[in-house]
């Protein structure tokens, strides 16, 4: 059916739509206008104040950037925490993986990811990040543990969210097949939850760039190789408020690329196509 | 209460055997395949352990198209459940050639009433893919071609790349009914597939039903409360009372072998069928 389309309604029914009106319908587009639109007003507000040490603005902020990316040490420094992220994430959304499929096969499994979730759902993973230091010493280990945290517990709380509420009659068509143990899992339950999976791991890397970015700025690994956070840290002991306001830039920007670029793509070819985004 | 005789031990009783001298149709012969024996079927909710159905008896053969016919809460749908494999008997046995179903097998393909049955996920075709490819040991290429054939066949060939949430309700009980056919499995279970549908796309749903059934002749079992469905659709109907459920009546009836519906002789049909149904109904109609 063409519902969406109206390919199947008559010419005389149907106007098409103009470039302005299609133009608006995009998202992106409409949002790069709002961006412009604060950019202007960031530039406007510290040319009134006038005091680039507290509140420097965009162009200087700009200039320092292209200096920093230039000489590689802010690329360098993104990398690091990139890396960081990557591994943490995964371990975390792999732990969430492994407690929710356990947690729906047995019923002590769903009991203990609801005590586990409940308790520590709402810590803030950074709270961790002193016991951390103590178990695992200054290092990456530490900050990966308080990232796989922060990552597990929202991912496994809707996952498991999203595998309840899979329809009886999926479940039946399911087990009609012949479905059983981890096929049932992968072909039916992940599938048919699938908008709560994504929310689930878009709300795990929301906090996981958080917390990442936090204790960076607690620690640098060893000076020169600390992340995006610790980058931070030293541009404002250094005084390079401009570089700060750069390197605030560039979290903001990652986070928004991974958000609006590649769970949006994910989302498009997913959700969406199969008429299930809510 | 009416006593209530066993099809299975006694044949068919006096009305069904008059319904089919009516149609001028014989029975369709045949060694049973599908045994429904004193079925005691049992569920429980948060507070009581309900009782479905009581030694329900019925046999299906080979090529019938049985219906369980009967108002809400005579647990037609349980028993339907029942052999899918989906509910455990409490007494009683239902064995399917000879062995007893113990749990949910591709040998029993099921339409359920639910337009949500179909995988949103994939495409009409692939739903149907994925239905012979789990199923049944065929590969890709081969299994494409058979859900093609088999969108084909249900007026859906210009539709298979389509997504069901993108599908009327009509076109996905079609689909769904597709890739029931796509399991080749001995049997058919359809749970009310037509009740959600508007009364045109209902009608016209029977009449394909009807169509596919006289090109591969499967056999069906199809739990409906509407009457002129039943009528229109079975060559068998099993008549259920509520609270619990029991086989009160059965009925064989064929217009299909004729090639035409009489419709006196279904009028005929209804109003005894109406008749057996609210007989025990104290309001009157």
């Amino acid at each position: 059916m063409s519902y969406r389309t109206g390919t199947d309604i008559p010419e005389d029914m149907r106007r098409k739509l103009s470039l302005s009106e299609k133009l608006y319908n995009i998202s992106a587009v409409r949002k790069i206008f709002l961006l412009i639109f604060l950019a202007l007003g960031w530039q406007f507000y510290s040319a009134s104040l006038d005091n680039p040490l507290m509140f420097p603005s965009l162009t200087d902020t700009l200039d320092g950037l292209v200096e920093v990316v230039r000489n590689g040490e802010l690329p360098q420094r993104t990398m690091t925490s990139l890396r960081i992220i990557v591994i943490a994430y995964a371990g975390g959304v792999i732990l969430a993986g492994l407690l929710t499929v356990f947690a729906i096969t047995t019923r002590p499994g769903t009991d203990l990811l609801e005590i586990l979730t409940s308790m520590f759902n709402p810590l803030p993973a950074i709270a961790l990040l002193p016991l951390a230091l103590l178990w695992f010493g200054l290092g990456y280990p530490s900050i990966i543990f308080v990232i796989v945290h922060a990552v597990s517990w929202p991912v496994a709380l809707n996952i498991h969210a999203g595998f309840m509420g899979v329809s009886n009659t999926l479940r039946m068509v399911g087990r009609n097949y012949e479905l059983t143990g981890l096929a049932f899992v992968f072909r039916i339950l992940v599938p048919a939850a699938f908008p709560h999976v994504l929310t689930g791991l878009k709300v795990g890397w929301a906090f996981a760039w958080r917390t990442l970015i936090a204790a960076e700025l607690v620690f640098g690994v060893s000076s020169g190789s600390g992340g995006l956070g610790w980058f931070i840290y030293e541009k404002k002991n250094q005084l390079d408020i401009n570089l700060v306001f750069a390197g605030l830039l560039t979290v903001i920007v990652i986070g928004i690329l991974v958000e609006g670029v590649v769970f949006k793509f994910i989302e498009e070819r997913t959700v969406v196509r199969w008429g299930m985004k809510f | 209460m009416k006593k209530r005789k066993s099809p299975a031990s006694g044949g068919f009783n006096r009305k069904s055997g008059r319904a089919a001298a009516d149609s001028g149709i014989a029975l369709a012969e045949g060694e049973p395949f599908l045994e429904v024996r004193q079925l005691t079927l049992q569920y429980k909710t948060a507070r009581y352990l309900i009782t479905a159905t009581r030694d329900v008896s019925f046999d299906v053969r080979e090529s019938d198209r049985l219906i369980l016919l009967g108002p809400s809460g005579c647990g037609k749908s349980t028993i339907l459940k029942a052999i899918g494999g989906f509910l455990k008997p409490a007494g009683g046995s239902i064995t399917l050639n000879g062995s007893r179903i113990e749990k949910p097998g591709a040998d029993r393909a099921i339409v359920f009433q639910e337009f949500d049955q179909l995988l949103p996920w994939k495409s009409a075709l692939e739903n149907i893919v994925f239905a012979i490819r789990q199923t049944r040991k065929l590969d890709r290429a081969e299994a494409v071609e058979e859900a093609r054939g088999l969108l084909q066949k249900v007026n859906l060939g210009k539709f298979g790349d389509t997504y069901p949430h993108a599908l009327s309700g009509g076109m996905k009980q079609r689909v769904a009914i597709a890739r029931c056919l796509a399991l080749k499995s001995k049997i058919i279970l359809m749970d009310e597939p037509f009740a959600s549908l508007d009364a045109l796309t209902r009608q016209k749903m029977q009449e394909e039903l009807l169509e596919l059934w006289s090109e591969t002749k499967f056999t069906l079992v199809f739990v409906t409360h509407s009457i002129d469905e039943a009528i229109t659709l079975g060559s068998r109907i099993i008549v259920l009372s509520p609270h619990p459920g029991r086989v009160v009546d059965e009925f064989s009836v064929d217009w299909t072998r004729t090639g035409t519906r009489h419709r006196l002789q279904s009028a005929d049909l209804k109003e005894r069928i109406t008749r057996i149904l609210f007989k025990d109904m104290d309001y009157v109609i």
